[in-house]
């Protein structure tokens, strides 16, 4: 009942939400001379990187799908809103704590506004995924249409719960930003990001590693931006569905941690 | 147990009953040597904030009504729990003990510079944080010039707000949290902002605020401001009222407890 007043605290408050979204797009493009370009740039050469190293190098093109660039590039795309959602919804607290010590809103506007902001960074990298694509000649599904906004609210809801939980936790227990850099760096081999799914089951004699694989949300999440590239992504539906009731479970969790947390988190601020 | 020394209806009672703020048995823990971390667990499933070791009561059994249009003056010695109840009022805190009902806006002038960004022009700066406190675009528009004429920055408006002077930066602050429409005025000493010229001006908004038939709640250590605002007085002491009721005869016992060492 009270996450349900809170959401609807939070519905009445979307303008300041939208507002601090902006104000954090505007930060980040005000003080560097390429601004929206940056966004970009980074996930690209990492996949650049990657592309040499495990599509030449190892052979990991065969790890993939063809063609291996393009289901690099969506991969290390939606990792990157991940991977910088989290590390900032870590810091949202304290970041903005003077902000936070002096107006009344919902607190769990401040993780909200971050996994927003990534979003919409990611949401404008996307027609860089359609000029790869392009260049390929490799046209998108039908199934993109509703599993590529899918994906989105899904990895929405999945930042956020983890950002929640992350968000209160550090403010009492300072080292869990270490912690969670490095964690970070270890998800991202484990998240079927530079190799498939059903390539696990081939190269791995583990049961039920499909399953296991799933657990991670990521994985599910990917996949359904894939899906909008690649017809077949010889990855099963399950995967997917796993994915979403584990996103469902974490967030519930996450705002359960924050709310529990918040008084506490108010002191040490 | 009642901390009160006298009943609240002790100021003269303005039109409307209705309390604006409603304060019932507050109190509120902290901990006392930062090196004792509490465990995790224990604040998660007992959703206690504080261990029990090592924590002081920084307000305890704190009960008071606030009437629409009173102007109430926190006192007491550094350290009794006047801005942390301030704090409280405004929301921005949470009660291990009793609640507050606050029932209207609230405008805190507690961090003035707090939301102000920077990178960010004073123009930017003015439009989102106004919006914070909830203006919406068309009312900020409306009052834009406002803001930028009492703050005195007209030339200055698309300059990063870094580019300013510290003095400049709180004058910038107080300009726009005063010129939100909320019924609630909550100030912690940052009536004291800017040059001489520019504090007669704070001075003269502030009176222009109270006289319009805003709530006021004041923390201050200066006699001469207590007076000129406040006709109610709540004299804290050790986290507890000690005394509540007309603003002179509260400052006068404030004095007399200090004067015996007692207000430390």
């Amino acid at each position: 009942m009270l996450m349900l007043d809170r959401g609807r605290e939070l519905v009445d408050r979307r303008q300041v939400l939208w507002l601090l979204v902006v104000r954090d797009l505007k930060v980040r493009y005000s003080s560097s001379a390429l601004g929206y370009l940056w966004t970009i740039i980074d996930p690209l050469m990492m996949a650049a990187v990657y592309w040499l190293v495990f599509g030449f190098v190892f052979n990991g093109a065969s790890r993939g799908l063809h063609p291996y660039v393009v289901f690099l590039v969506v991969g290390v795309l939606a990792w990157q809103w991940f991977n910088a959602g989290v590390m900032d919804t870590t810091r949202a607290l304290q970041q903005e704590s003077k902000l936070v010590r002096s107006t009344s809103l919902p607190r769990e506007i401040w993780v909200f506004k971050i996994v927003l902001a990534k979003g919409v960074e990611f949401v404008l990298s996307i027609p860089v995924i359609a000029l790869f694509m392009a260049a390929y000649g490799h046209p998108p599904t039908w199934t993109g249409l509703w599993s590529v906004p899918a994906a989105i609210v899904l990895q929405a809801l999945l930042v956020s719960g983890i950002g929640l939980a992350l968000a209160s936790l550090t403010v009492i227990v300072t080292d869990l930003q270490r912690v969670v850099r490095i964690l970070l760096r270890v998800m991202f081999y484990l998240t079927p990001v530079l190799y498939s799914v059903h390539i696990l089951e081939k190269s791995f004699h583990v049961p039920h590693i499909t399953q296991l694989v799933a657990l991670n949300p990521m994985a599910g999440i990917i996949d359904l931006y894939r899906r909008a590239v690649f017809e077949d992504t010889q990855t099963p539906w399950q995967v997917p569905a796993i994915g979403a009731a584990v996103t469902l479970v974490i967030f519930v969790v996450g705002a359960w941690i924050f709310r529990h947390l918040e008084p506490a988190v108010l002191k040490e601020l | 147990m009642v901390a009160q020394s006298s009943a609240p209806s002790a100021a003269p009672a303005p039109a409307g009953g209705v309390p604006v703020i409603e304060a019932r048995g507050l109190g509120i823990e902290f901990q006392q040597n930062r090196k004792r971390r509490l465990s995790l667990r224990e604040m998660l499933f007992t959703g206690r904030s504080t261990s029990p070791q090592g924590t002081f009561w920084a307000l305890k059994d704190v009960t008071f009504d606030v009437l629409p249009g009173e102007a109430v003056g926190l006192i007491g010695a550094n350290g009794c729990g006047k801005s942390t109840l301030l704090r409280l009022v405004a929301g921005v805190l949470i009660p291990d003990t009793g609640g507050v009902t606050v029932r209207a806006g609230v405008a805190p002038l507690i961090e003035l510079t707090g939301g102000f960004l920077g990178d960010l022009t004073a123009r930017d700066n003015i439009t989102l944080t106004a919006g914070l406190h909830g203006l919406s675009r068309a009312q900020v528009a409306e009052r834009f010039d406002e803001i930028v004429d009492f703050a005195e920055i007209q030339d200055r408006v698309d300059t990063p707000f870094r580019h300013f002077s510290s003095g400049y930066q709180v004058r910038l602050g107080f300009s726009v949290v005063t010129t939100l429409d909320e019924p609630v005025i909550l100030v912690d000493e940052v009536l004291a902002v800017g040059d001489r010229a520019f504090r007669e001006k704070c001075y003269r908004r502030m009176e222009q605020l109270v006289g319009g038939g805003r709530t006021l709640m004041f923390v201050s250590h200066s006699e001469n401001d207590l007076k000129r605002f406040c006709q109610r007085g709540i004299y804290l002491h050790k986290g507890e009222v000690r005394a509540d009721g007309d603003i002179n005869d509260v400052f006068k016992e404030y004095v007399k407890d200090s004067d015996k060492g007692l207000g430390r």
